[in-house]
């Protein structure tokens, strides 16, 4: 996993996006990490496809959060 | 009892030491309150007997891990008081390595109750003694709680020994306690066929099988290195890596330029139940960690009767007596693991004895023991700590 895969899915964890209830809008992910949404969606596509984070709608606006294998693999670094 | 990890949250050993300890002190009668993280899918609150499990939200987002990891012991903090009004202050806290030192430590004056601390692991061995402002924190957390616990318990000899020098601690202040595992888990019927057809080992393949976090500390690419010696001596074989971590692409990468990345599953993470079903339907379990302050999963192979290459560090070391029950190699050393893994798999009453000791060795590991002798360090923490 490269070190900006590594950076989303711990931001994710500690911004508490955990559930599809508190899942981030992937606009305003984008805007925390300062980069553009176009640069951070194919990162979240891989993701999504390795199973670490899936995404839901809320209020209208795409929005990402961790699976529980996310939670355990942005975890496992520091255990 | 706090801890950051919980079944079903497993990031590594800790939580199995946690559910095994919490379970076995609350089957001999006392009361135990485990604080724990929450975590997708897994309730806030829950209750078997006297065993009390609350899982906390972090409400407050933070910037970065080493802070949020603050933020989250100030909401077990609050969880702790809001315990102690509804059931009586307890009469031990009990903090898991330096994730919850800060939450350990106010507790412990805020309530005026005996602080007692587990090692698991040092940032220093798990950092390879890095220099960061992070790992600088970290290390002052763990010398923190090793200070104002009132008794240390280390998992290991070998991590006993190292938080002795590391902290400067009193000999008579740190006591050794190994994880266990529970035996049960591993008898009953296993479907073998089932296990091993859906970590694609064809019929007449041997299993090679690792477990633990995809994590450098592992080693798991000094086994995927070993793999193609072990093909050729033993074609009819496969390797299945069970677990997920930041080395997985990287791994999957080596097994490439190995040229058996066709013949290598990675499982992922797997359910305690499927864990069971894959141990006890391998031929081998390897264990090729850099370092390794106890190795749990050492111990679950031999309790699943299979034998074990391990590389001789740490706890592992002191779990596994060479060619009695689980052969050692040295660490970052492919060729040692190929050829210890070879003479398994093709000396068939040589791995059977190897798997009969382990699993005999497996049977003094009870989580019962580890109780007993847990409570004695509570007992003898509640004894030397005053408060003025």
């Amino acid at each position: 996993m490269s070190e900006g895969s590594k950076r989303l899915l711990s931001t994710l964890m500690v911004l508490g996006a955990q559930s599809a209830e508190k899942a981030l809008p992937i606009e305003e992910f984008a805007m925390k990490l300062g980069i553009g949404v176009s640069e951070l969606q194919p990162d979240l596509d891989r993701l999504a496809e390795a199973g670490y984070v899936a995404t839901t709608r809320r209020g209208g606006s795409a929005s990402v959060y961790l699976t529980g294998t996310g939670v355990i693999t942005a975890s496992s670094a520091y255990s | 009892m706090l801890s950051w990890e919980y079944p079903p949250r497993i990031i590594g050993g800790l939580a199995r030491h946690v559910e095994g300890l919490s379970s076995a002190l609350a089957s001999s009668g006392n009361e135990v309150h485990v604080i724990t993280l929450d975590f997708p899918g897994a309730p806030y609150e829950e209750r078997e007997g006297s065993l009390y499990i609350h899982r906390v939200p972090v409400s407050v987002p933070a910037p970065t891990f080493h802070s949020w990891v603050l933020l989250f012991n100030h909401f077990f903090e609050k969880r702790a008081g809001q315990l102690a009004h509804e059931f009586g202050a307890p009469d031990i806290l009990h903090i898991h390595d330096w994730l919850t030192v800060p939450a350990g430590v106010a507790s412990k004056h805020l309530l005026r109750t005996p602080l007692v601390m587990t090692f698991h692991s040092t940032e220093a061995s798990r950092s390879l003694n890095s220099q960061s402002t992070e790992s600088a924190m970290v290390e002052g957390l763990e010398w923190w709680g090793s200070f104002e616990a009132a008794r240390v318990i280390a998992v290991s000899g070998w991590m006993r020994a190292e938080v002795l020098g590391r902290f400067k601690l009193p000999e008579e202040k740190v006591e050794q306690i190994p994880n266990a595992v529970e035996p049960l888990k591993f008898e009953g019927p296993v479907d073998a066929k089932a296990a091993r057809t859906r970590w694609k080992v064809a019929e007449g393949q041997k299993m090679i099988t690792a477990v633990g976090r995809l994590t450098s500390q592992k080693g798991f690419d000094d086994l995927i290195r070993a793999y193609p010696a072990i093909r050729r001596a033993v074609p009819e074989s496969r390797l299945v890596i069970i677990g997920d971590g930041h080395m997985r692409a990287e791994l999957e990468t080596i097994a490439e330029q190995e040229h058996v990345r066709e013949d290598t599953t990675f499982a992922g993470f797997i359910s305690d139940g499927e864990l069971v079903a894959a141990l006890r339907s391998s031929d081998v379990v390897v264990v090729p960690s850099r370092f390794e302050p106890f190795g749990i999963i050492a111990l679950e192979g031999m309790a699943a009767r299979v034998p074990l290459v391990v590389s001789r560090v740490g706890g592992l070391a002191e779990i596994v007596e060479d060619s009695v029950d689980g052969i050692e190699v040295e660490p970052n050393n492919p060729s040692a693991i190929a050829a210890a893994t070879i003479k398994i798999l093709s000396d068939k009453e040589f791995a059977s004895r190897l798997a009969a000791r382990g699993e005999e060795k497996a049977k003094s590991y009870s989580w019962e023991n580890v109780a007993k002798k847990t409570l004695g360090v509570y007992q003898d923490a509640a004894r030397v700590t005053r408060f003025e």
